[in-house]
């Protein structure tokens, strides 16, 4: 579904491909696409429908710089609109400060807090928190159990209901401390005593910034509920929550214009160092579920270095287990294969899910597995006879049989970019189908 | 019913719009068929055009041009609403289905028309509610109920609320805690246990929640205990190996239910992973979380209409007590019917 429409988005854009003049249709259908993906990100409709205006008012009325394609124009206008609905990227000082989590209920505001003590810790800095949750039974022994594997001291009482008292000892034990993060209880916007509360928590801490944590999944209501919060505390940077699912995080972006803030971390999974930093075009990449964008502009065929993965001796048809060895390293590096795929100039290729369903933990194995390949073998795999396999998997700790999957993996890969340069249609690429879904 | 008032409103005024363009289209079809000046001098009309007078008159087709704006505003209100992009598709085309090609009747008001298309459409994706007393009582004890969904949708916490809205119906109750993972799960269950003086089978942090489930169930038989309610880890639906563990579970467990719980303030995503959870592991009934906090609930809608199961419950506040059955045909009567004020 959702690939369909990066899809889509994509013929729109070839569409603009060619002309000379910005055509009224093609803009009007890029237009119609790019609403769709955004909306199913959960953007605010309204900030869509000014973004999708905008787009279409500039790509008409802008004349194309000199030298620049007319989709090259057009992209650049939609790349430009996109970063600019993003926001600025939140700003994160390493010095002394206090920052207050806020968030609804279930957002993950322990769990993150517990991720940027981790943050700040390896940054070099004295880090401790307080847990402000005096509400959820089991809220203390979370935070204190995941502040212990980091040992970072974390100031809570369970028994105490007071959330105003717990902050103003715990700031007073943490003196002297450079960082402290403040956790509080789960709340949402109609509730009054609890907003109260955080004002108040906000003004006795003296908080240097106050973080409002999004759940990637949060949909049209992210507006509303970031304007109370910024209301009531001044929210100056949002975190996104839970992008390690298939949530966009769309939410994320309202609540963005909201606060007129930015994003300031992403975080990408359950284990405390799952934090990264916001980077805007990987956010837009995942948001409209096609490949980088700023890639696309800038020309994919000059983003990716030479070294990294010969896409033209890919494309003659000679492709090595070397190339698989480094494009398993690419991927590693640099996200999804399936995004890498796409910023490469295929042209209307799509290689079929399946390709792309390799667990992380079978892509280790199977680097190790060509770890343990002389470079003869690794140039010329028609070498690897069934005495070679043995000692191969012998080398890496694996199965014959793991060997010889790996071999059938890079047997499929080397098959499929050939259809792709002998180009023979659909025919072609219904028998690909094939032999990917018989894997 | 907070949750669907905003919606409500939003949907009436559209209500409103749409019967305004017909109005509008049926005035102009009316008695312009006639030829203007045709009819006082010459002679009578024949046959035919009189009969045509005549129908033309008290009926009249609606054609998708008479409606097209209001339906754009609709889907829009949808939109907002976070109905899902293809769900709030489906609805706006059997909306359209249903009002398009229409012969209004004599006698039938534009009103009953768009009321009665919207609610068609609303009653196909929103389905029954589902009575979890009268289940229970219909089955053999103990009757086993195992809760998933992803991480935060508050699984836990509607854990403790159903095992108090079931001990306060006269069932006792066992609660398995499942979730061996995350930090603080065991003592939140717990603790909610403790206040409501409930049973809990518990093992340690990182124990195979197989294990205590099955313990939970165990117990139950042991001591004619009416319902095991499951407790499980959040995870995501793209985690194969998480799901590989819920699949273990319910296959160690045999659970007679398994009730889906996500967040009503969830956007698109929603309709995803409801749908993958479907597919993986199965679900009866779905419960909604935090619906106290919007006051749209379009997820409702996405959730029933993707996976096609029943809304058990809606979660409703922090509170045990927050916590209350969904009737489908209740809230679309509130949805269409009465004023807004009274909302």
């Amino acid at each position: 579904m959702l690939d369909r429409l990066g899809t889509s988005l994509k013929d729109a854009l070839k569409k603009l491909a060619g002309k000379t003049v910005v055509d009224r249709a093609a803009v009007d259908e890029l237009v119609k696409d790019l609403q769709r993906a955004l909306i199913q990100a959960d953007v605010n409709v309204k900030l869509v429908m000014a973004l999708s205006q905008a787009i279409k008012t500039r790509s008409l009325e802008e004349e194309p710089p000199k030298g620049m394609s007319v989709r090259e124009h057009v992209l650049r206008i939609v790349y430009q609109e996109l970063v600019r609905l993003m926001g600025p990227t939140g700003e994160v000082k390493l010095g002394p400060q206090v920052i207050l989590m806020a968030g609804l209920q279930g957002s993950g505001k322990t769990t993150t807090t517990a991720k940027i003590a981790r943050y700040f810790q390896r940054k070099g800095l004295r880090v401790a928190v307080i847990c402000g949750d005096t509400f959820r039974p089991g809220a203390y022994e979370q935070l204190s159990t995941l502040c212990s594997r980091i040992h970072v001291p974390c100031f809570g009482d369970p028994t105490d209901k007071d959330a105003r008292k717990m902050v103003r000892e715990g700031l007073k034990v943490h003196t002297g401390t450079e960082v402290v993060i403040i956790d509080t209880q789960g709340r949402h916007a109609l509730e009054a005593d609890l907003i109260q509360e955080i004002i108040d928590i906000n003004t006795l801490s003296n908080a240097t910034h106050r973080w409002l944590v999004i759940d990637a999944a949060l949909g049209q209501q992210a507006s509303e509920q970031a304007r109370r919060f910024h209301e009531a505390i001044d929210i100056d940077g949002v975190i996104i929550t839970k992008m390690d699912g298939t949530a966009k995080g769309g939410g994320a972006l309202s609540a963005v214009a909201e606060t007129k803030s930015g994003i300031v971390f992403i975080g990408s999974g359950e284990t405390i160092e799952d934090l990264e930093r916001f980077d805007p075009d990987g956010f837009i990449s995942r948001l409209l579920g096609m490949g980088d964008l700023r890639a696309l502009v800038e020309r994919a065929e000059e983003s990716i270095s030479e070294g990294e993965i010969d896409v033209n001796a890919m494309m003659r048809g000679k492709f090595t287990l070397r190339d698989m060895y480094k494009q398993l390293e690419a991927v590693n590096r640099m996200g999804p294969l399936k995004q890498i795929m796409s910023m490469l100039p295929m042209g209307n290729l799509e290689l079929p899910g399946e390709a792309y369903d390799m667990t992380s933990a079978k892509m280790a194995k199977y680097r190790i597995i060509m770890d343990s390949m002389t470079a003869a073998e690794l140039d010329e795999p028609s070498l690897l006879s069934s005495s070679r396999v043995q000692r191969i998997a012998i080398g890496a700790g694996a199965t014959p049989d793991e060997v010889r999957e790996l071999l059938k993996y890079y047997k499929t890969m080397k098959r499929a970019l050939k259809g792709v340069r002998g180009g023979q249609g659909k025919f072609n690429m219904q028998r690909m189908m094939k032999r990917f879904g018989g894997m | 019913m907070g949750m669907f008032e905003g919606l409500r409103s939003r949907l009436q005024k559209i209500q409103g719009r749409l019967e305004e363009n017909i109005e509008t289209a049926s005035a102009g079809t009316g008695p312009v068929s006639l030829p203007p000046g045709a009819a006082p001098t010459d002679k009578s009309p024949g046959m035919m055009d009189r009969v045509k007078v005549l129908v033309t008159d008290r009926e009249f087709f609606i054609s998708g041009d008479d409606i097209s704006d209001p339906l754009f505003e609709l889907e829009m209100v949808l939109l907002e609403s976070d109905v899902a992009l293809p769900v709030t598709e489906e609805i706006i085309s059997l909306v359209r289905q249903n009002l398009t090609g229409q012969r209004r009747k004599i006698g039938e008001s534009v009103d009953e028309i768009v009321v009665s298309a919207l609610h068609d459409a609303l009653i196909q994706v929103l389905g029954d509610g589902f009575d979890l007393p009268a289940y229970i009582r219909g089955h053999d004890r103990p009757v086993k109920i195992l809760f998933t969904g992803v991480n935060g949708t508050g699984k836990t916490t509607t854990v403790a609320k159903i095992a108090s809205f079931l001990k306060k119906n006269g069932f006792s109750v066992v609660i398995g805690a499942g979730d061996t993972f995350r930090a603080g799960a065991i003592e939140q269950i717990d603790e909610h246990a403790r206040r409501l003086g409930i049973k809990i089978i518990q093992h340690q942090h990182g124990a195979d929640p197989s294990a205590v489930l099955f313990d939970a169930v165990q117990y139950a038989s042991a001591h004619n205990v009416d319902v095991v309610l499951a407790d499980t880890a959040g995870r995501f639906h793209n985690r194969a190996n998480l799901m590989n563990q819920l699949d273990k579970i319910r296959r160690v467990m045999k659970p007679d239910l398994i009730v889906y719980v996500d967040e009503a303030v969830a956007g698109n995503d929603a309709v995803v992973r409801a749908h993958e959870f479907e597919k993986s592991v199965g679900a009866d009934a779905v419960i909604l979380t935090k619906a106290d906090m919007d006051s749209r609930g379009g997820a409702a809608i996405s959730i029933a209409h993707t996976i096609g199961k029943p809304l058990m419950f809606l979660g409703v506040g922090q509170g045990y007590d927050d916590i209350i059955p969904f009737e489908p045909a209740t809230v679309i009567g509130e949805l269409l019917g009465g004023s807004i004020d009274d909302a």
